[in-house]
């Protein structure tokens, strides 16, 4: 798996490939056309089956795709390109469901796109009549080379097309969808009329919300989410309906990961993109809450109503289902006969009943907390990123200082911090998996893998605190480290490994549906 | 105040002043002063004749902003109307006034108002506005025609 240029050639041919099944995941069963691209082939081992080819791509590379399709239409339909363009962007890019409609009823298709149907001119290739035009939006009168009108005959003066089309690009971020100015008329604006009527400035944002729904409308394309970064990503080995089985994590050219199924902006793996969605959402709606309910409240025995207690005696009355019941015991209040206030009912039975509903409701809850405090647990220290590679850098130097070591050999240190944080964000999804696991024996060995690299993970952040304290010291530590290093780099990939493959071995069942 | 909306305003005066559909009014707002506020238009709809919204003129107010027409009026039933369409406040949803949906600079005030007053008798239920009208619209059609009827009683022209 690799993004650099060597294999741009080999996928290149993928790319407009929709038929994708999963035989395809691995390239090596490429069929033999591919033989004369042979360095992607040679990289091709180091695969894993769960892994995604992608490219990364410049902006210019995302224009020049759109202009090859243009260019095929256009030879092939025998129009204008900035007609094929329209043409392909009101049919989001399908150029095949584009040439059926077209040749069925190439009038119409024209129509529904927008354009003018062939027989009548595009543009206003008539003779321009002599005299001064009176703009119908401004009222003003006009020498008619200062007036436009497309082929629907609409005619404005030119201030107010730059008005009008400013607003529509600079205001509502319209691009590919600007009509007419006329009320009703459904005629698109052309890239050239729009570029030749406004201000080099917004033909220059027009052309980008222009790209930037090229994008957004194809599934192979993905722009990167981090911040100032500029790249697209492509990949076709990802569409939505494998991701019921695939993590397509992929590593953009500004040293960022992101999920190309997603765009989540860093790795989820090994958690599927659905997954992550579900959790994302139910701690955002949960997690705050739900500490404060804990707390606080208590659920009406019958009805199941969370109730907080703001004063009053202990005979509670739900609002909800009118049940009576008694807030120390839970159990109905019609049992407590005339010991009002307070209560000894303590072991009857109804009572125990009650709380046992109760306790079911909490443990759900508690169960909840008890994976989402875990994951949070990790989110914090990945915070603390920058932190704990400054302070290893301190220790570093002091290590060169204090026990003669060279850079090259303190360099130990800052590979085992690397590799804590990326056990630790795996680890963190590792325990939103967990929770939408369905409790059998595969969620066991799962959590057996999960234990063993939260210890490895523990012993080595244990390690890395140490105090250095003589020469002697040094290279006892510094062999632990390196070896617990190289033992949570292992049980990292085992964890990852095992987990993306069940997916494929379809091995996990989940509490909700993938 | 922009320069292009008040020629265009003016020009809109001078073409209703000239030709105006039946029973409709428009004009622009005078300060106590008598200075002409061209921004600002109060406007007559009178219901079609043979509908229930027959016999009342509706007042409308429109609130010409000034990067209009670019962008589109704001209009609002003054007092606010029992419509589906109408918010509480009086505004008018309507698509050719909604500058995201089917507004275009070139639609003129006389446009605009025959919209509206198609509007009255053809309310768009797949847009609620207010919670009154739309209920009593779809639940009980009888008691919507006579609570229409009835405004249209109190909003007739003195």
């Amino acid at each position: 798996m690799s993004s650099d240029g060597d294999n741009d050639d080999f996928l290149y041919e993928d790319e407009y490939d929709d038929g994708f099944d999963q035989d395809d995941i691995d390239s090596t069963s490429e069929p033999d056309v591919y033989d004369a691209m042979s360095p992607a082939i040679e990289e091709a081992p180091q695969k894993k089956p769960y892994d995604v080819s992608w490219k990364v791509k410049t902006l210019q590379e995302i224009i020049d795709m759109q202009n090859k399709e243009i260019m095929k239409v256009q030879s092939l339909l025998e129009v204008p390109a900035s007609s094929a363009a329209i043409l392909l962007r009101h049919y989001v890019w399908n150029s095949e469901k584009l040439q059926e409609q077209f040749w069925n009823d190439p009038a119409q298709a024209l129509e529904e796109a927008g354009l003018s149907p062939p027989s009548s001119p595009t543009t206003h290739t008539s003779t321009q009549p002599t005299g001064l035009f009176e703009c119908p939006i401004c009222c003003m009168e006009y020498d008619y080379s200062s007036t436009y009108s497309m082929g629907c005959e609409h005619r404005f003066c030119k201030d107010c097309w730059m008005e009008y089309l400013t607003g529509k690009i600079k205001g509502e971020g319209e691009s590919a969808k600007i009509q007419c100015m006329e009320s009703g008329c459904k005629r698109i604006v052309r890239e050239e009329v729009i570029d030749d009527l406004v201000t080099h400035d917004i033909s220059k944002r027009y052309h980008n919300l222009l790209n930037a729904a090229f994008v957004a409308d194809s599934p192979t394309l993905r722009w990167c989410p981090h911040p100032n970064c500029e790249y697209i990503i492509e990949c076709s080995q990802a569409p939505t309906r494998m991701l019921n089985q695939l993590v397509p994590t992929v590593e953009c050219k500004c040293g960022h990961d992101l999920c190309f199924g997603c765009g989540y902006s860093a790795s989820h793996r090994p958690v599927l993109c659905r997954i992550v969605k579900l959790w994302e959402k139910k701690c955002a709606d949960d997690s705050e809450t739900a500490n404060w309910l804990q707390a606080n409240t208590k659920e009406c025995s019958k009805c199941q109503s969370t109730i907080e207690k703001n004063g009053g005696c202990n005979h509670m009355t739900c609002k909800k289902c009118k049940w009576e019941f008694c807030w120390v015991c839970m159990g109905p209040w019609s049992e407590h006969g005339t010991s009002w206030y307070q209560c000894n009912r303590y072991d009857e039975k109804s009572g125990i009943d009650a709380r046992d509903t109760q306790a079911k409701s909490r443990a759900s809850l508690e169960r909840y907390l008890h994976y989402f405090n875990r994951w949070a647990n990790h989110e914090h220290s990945a915070k603390l990123d920058a932190e704990f590679y400054q302070k290893t850098e301190k220790k570093m130097e002091q290590m060169q200082n204090s026990g003669n070591l060279s850079w090259i050999e303190v360099q130990f240190a800052k590979q085992a911090v690397d590799a804590v944080i990326k056990a630790r964000i795996t680890l963190k999804w590792s325990y939103c998996m967990a929770f939408y696991l369905k409790r059998n024996n595969m969620t066991e060995l799962f959590e057996d893998n999960q234990r063993d690299l939260e210890r490895a993970v523990e012993n080595l952040g244990y390690l890395l605190e140490q105090n250095i304290s003589d020469t002697d010291s040094i290279a006892k530590l510094r062999q632990d480290i390196t070896n617990q290093a190289a033992y949570v780099q292992k049980r990292h990939d085992i964890l990852m490994d095992d987990t993306l493959r069940g997916y494929l071995e379809r091995r996990w069942e989940f509490t909700v549906d993938t | 105040m922009s320069n292009l909306a008040q020629a265009r305003l003016h020009e809109e005066r001078k073409n209703w002043r000239k030709d105006h559909p039946f029973g409709f009014y428009a004009k622009p707002v005078k300060a106590a002063d008598g200075t002409m506020n061209i921004m600002l238009w109060e406007v007559g709809i009178p219901g079609k004749a043979g509908t229930i919204w027959e016999g009342g003129v509706y007042k409308v107010m429109m609130t010409f902003p000034d990067e209009f027409p670019t962008k589109p009026p704001k209009c609002k039933f003054d007092p606010p109307l029992f419509h589906p369409n109408v918010y509480p406040s009086g505004t008018i949803c309507l698509s050719i006034l909604d500058e995201e949906k089917n507004w275009k600079p070139s639609i003129t005030i006389k446009q605009i108002v025959l919209g509206v007053q198609d509007l009255l008798d053809n309310p768009n239920i797949g847009d609620p506005a207010q919670i009154d009208a739309y209920q009593m619209y779809k639940n009980d059609k009888n008691a919507y025609e006579k609570r229409v009827k009835q405004q249209a009683v109190e909003r007739r022209q003195k």
